[in-house]
């Protein structure tokens, strides 16, 4: 009974004053759904550099010279470090298998192989990953440990690889006819004259470690690899993304609390003769604003509602229609529940809080 | 039933309200507050209701002293007190039914009890074939009518009119002057503000006479003069 009094005086409110309420709906609408697209890229960055980060993070090749013993007496050597969680061992015809399958449809650049060049390695998974840099240095003068990998990989396998900047999604420059690391695979970019850099794009932003030659700051030495650095630059980039998109998220929100406060304002002024009838006949000061919260947060909610549907049409476009070309970008949509309760919740705080501000300006009771 | 001890209210700058005003109504009483404008009869509705605080002195309601109300119970002061008025407040996108049970709304009475006691009210104050018309519709001594029934449905012990026949020509503020007296016989203490000489003359009940802020006369059976 009382809900449905307060209710039908808010619902009066909004339609009697309908294109504040339709552009305070409009701008909180805009803020949300920018929030919520915000969300949606923040999501899939943390999925990807989350990936990045729980892969691999040290690897060590090996010498195609070294003996088994040799390798044995490495693979204790690193079992036996404090720093180490896991170690694995990758032999060469696994590197190879590998590389196949990370390659499939694009066989034709392995077959263009003689022989298996991939050297033999060590995947480290470390306990900590702030001590990538420090384990990787104990590996730097292993007699094992091949330290010229990528010399010793052209000789073998691309004497003719064009020299083609190709770029990986972080904006690393690699040069065509190298080695890095994909989803754990060890693999070649072929120096295709058309550009064909899919081998290429299959490379996560962050995944790729070693490449050929200078171009690529994540090589510590040529034969042992740390996916930390790319993973930092990536997640300080995500940061930067990320302070601007919350700021321009934070302007929009004070935007919309002014306009519904406005709206509030508004309403409060045309119902004011209301407002001193309720006050002389004895209705409580919460009585009195009840009806004004809930047209702000009304509001708010409407407008977040919009928001949700157009993010959710926005992602599935982006995920059916874009991914589907471009399977590398590898997007995915956040999951619904967690999406509805964060902009919804958001447009209720918008609502509550521009209502707020209104009531405690311009009601006086 | 009304206490104010040595109340004076100045607004600032130095515009003088009322200044020492003492007066007793007691419960089941009938008074005029005369006066021209100016000389403080707003300002002593307006400090019964609390909507502001006296400078000095202090005001007793019911046996409630309004200094030592807390905030939170100022609503609940006001519902004990009808209140009528020269412009009648009447909300005019509603019917006459909705504005009586407004008041009864406010105070979160359950429903059923206000479909029984608008009606009721309405018969009372002889507008019983009138409630679904909207306040446009209605005769200025009508939508007065409506006024006075919003003010007494909550059958509140003291009625306060300001000016309440000010808009209306005499033989309907004689209409308006019966009802009031068929309430104050009903035991409710009605005080009444007002300009209206002619019948302050005819009642013959309690005068309170305000000039410039100060009580300048108090008498039972008074005339306007």
């Amino acid at each position: 009974m009382r809900f449905r009094f307060f209710f039908s005086e808010a619902l009066d409110s909004l339609t009697r004053n309908w294109v504040m309420s339709v552009a305070a709906i409009v701008t909180v609408l805009v803020s949300m759904f920018v929030l919520g697209i915000g969300a949606f890229v923040f999501f899939n960055l943390q999925n990807a550099t989350s990936g990045v980060r729980n892969k691999l993070e040290i690897e060590v090749f090996i010498k195609n010279a070294a003996s088994q013993d040799q390798i044995n007496q490495l693979g204790d050597q690193i079992k036996s470090m404090p720093e180490v969680k896991d170690v694995n061992f990758v032999s060469k015809d696994e590197a190879l298998n590998r590389l196949r399958e990370s390659m499939k449809g694009h066989e034709d650049v392995l077959n263009a192989l003689s022989g298996n060049p991939l050297p033999a390695s060590y995947e480290i998974f470390l306990k900590d990953q702030n001590n990538i840099d420090s384990v990787a240095r104990k590996f730097y003068t292993n007699p094992v440990v091949d330290n010229d990998i990528s010399s010793h990989l052209n000789a073998d396998l691309s004497p003719s690889a064009t020299s083609m900047p190709v770029s990986a999604g972080d904006g690393t420059k690699f040069t065509a006819g190298m080695y890095f690391r994909i989803d754990n695979e060890v693999m070649r970019v072929s120096g295709d004259p058309n550009g064909d850099t899919v081998p290429m794009a299959r490379a996560q932003v962050g995944t790729t470690a070693a490449a050929h030659g200078a171009h690529s700051e994540i090589v510590n030495t040529d034969g042992i690899k740390t996916g930390g650095e790319t993973t930092d630059r990536v997640l300080k980039a995500t940061n930067y993304i990320l302070i601007g998109g919350a700021g321009f998220v934070a302007l929009l929100a004070v935007a919309s609390i002014l306009l519904i406060s406005n709206t509030i304002r508004l309403s409060i002024f045309a119902r004011r003769r209301e407002v001193e009838i309720m006050r002389l006949v004895g209705a409580t000061n919460w009585f009195i604003r009840w009806p004004f919260v809930m047209e702000g947060v009304f509001t708010g909610l409407v407008g977040a509602t919009g928001a949700v549907i157009m993010v959710l049409l926005v992602q599935n476009f982006f995920v059916n229609n874009i991914v589907e070309q471009m399977p590398f970008l590898g997007a995915e949509t956040v999951p619904l529940f967690w999406l509805l309760l964060f902009i919804i919740g958001g447009g209720g705080v918008l609502g509550s809080v521009g209502s707020g501000l209104a009531l405690r300006r311009f009601l006086k009771i | 039933m009304i206490r104010f001890e040595n109340v004076t209210k100045t607004y600032d700058p130095n515009i003088i309200g009322l200044e020492d005003v003492s007066v007793h109504i007691e419960r089941g009483e009938f008074a005029f507050l005369v006066g021209h404008s100016g000389s403080g009869k707003s300002t002593f509705i307006r400090l019964l209701l609390k909507e502001f605080e006296p400078s000095e002195g202090s005001i007793t309601v019911a046996g409630r002293n309004l200094q030592r109300m807390r905030r939170a119970a100022v609503p609940h002061h006001r519902r004990s007190i009808g209140c009528v008025f020269q412009d009648f407040k009447l909300l005019p996108n509603r019917t006459v039914a909705e504005n009586v049970a407004y008041a009864l709304r406010v105070t979160g009475q359950p429903a059923r009890s206000i479909r029984r006691k608008v009606p009721e009210i309405l018969q009372l104050v002889g507008l019983g074939d009138k409630m679904s018309n909207r306040p446009d519709e209605l005769s200025a001594g009508e939508q007065q009518r409506v006024s006075v029934a919003r003010a007494f449905v909550n059958h509140p012990s003291l009625l306060v009119a300001d000016e309440p026949t000010g808009n209306l020509d005499p033989d309907t503020s004689v209409g308006i002057m019966q009802l009031l007296y068929r309430i104050n016989r009903t035991g409710t203490t009605v005080l009444m503000a007002t300009h209206d000489r002619e019948m302050v003359d005819k009642m013959r009940k309690r005068v309170i006479a305000l000039g410039g802020g100060k009580v300048i006369r108090d008498e039972d059976k008074g005339l306007y003069r």
